[in-house]
């Protein structure tokens, strides 16, 4: 079969740019465990958020040095709790879920980012660098009050 | 000869398409790798 020489330098920077992309993605994935937030390991009723352990009492707890982990409850239109402080450098652990219906959590300039699901435990990890104010809010349009959905996570 | 000569014109007309592809592959490697970058430094 003839291919022309400048098809061949196409298919050759199309395969290559490919197996480049699935290298990426495949080290990224299995070597070094990187996974979208969530996930289906853990659900639980949502009809019973205010009773079921941990989430019936939404808290900020130190696990250890400069580890956190956040308890949250996600609701119409807030997160519990409200506010949030951990010393700089700190790596907070997060697991949402939702109380309602389906909302957004995200903090704006970091890869956290994860719809909090009804029934579904969702988690996401995150080392805070940098000190200040950071902002996590809901991006999925939850309601009437979806655009006032917020909180803050201090970092100092 | 009308063959070959087919053959010669479909060569020289792969020039456009060859930068056209590249522009492509161009645009995707780079807007591909600015995400990348992005996903790295918010880490």
């Amino acid at each position: 079969m003839h291919i022309h020489r400048l098809e061949k330098i196409w298919l050759i920077f199309g395969i290559s740019m490919l197996i480049l992309f699935l290298l990426v993605l495949g080290v990224s994935a299995f070597a070094m465990g990187v996974a979208p937030p969530g996930g289906h390991h853990h659900s639980m009723d949502p009809t019973k958020v205010t009773e079921t352990p941990p989430f019936d009492q939404p808290v900020l707890n130190k696990i250890g040095d400069k580890q956190y982990e956040a308890v949250m409850v996600a609701y119409a239109f807030g997160y519990n709790p409200d506010k949030l402080e951990v010393p700089v450098g700190s790596t907070v652990h997060f697991m949402v879920t939702s109380s309602d219906v389906v909302h957004g959590f995200e903090i704006p300039g970091t890869n956290v980012n994860m719809m909090v699901v009804p029934g579904e435990i969702n988690e996401t990890t995150h080392k805070f660098d940098k000190p200040g104010e950071y902002l996590i809010l809901c991006n999925e349009y939850c309601g009437a009050g979806h655009q006032m959905m917020s909180t803050k996570l201090i970092v100092k | 000869m009308a063959e070959s000569k087919a053959k010669e014109n479909e060569g020289e007309s792969l020039v456009g398409t060859f930068v056209c592809v590249m522009l492509l592959g161009a645009f995707l490697a780079l807007s591909w790798l600015s995400v990348f970058y992005l996903f790295i430094h918010r880490n």
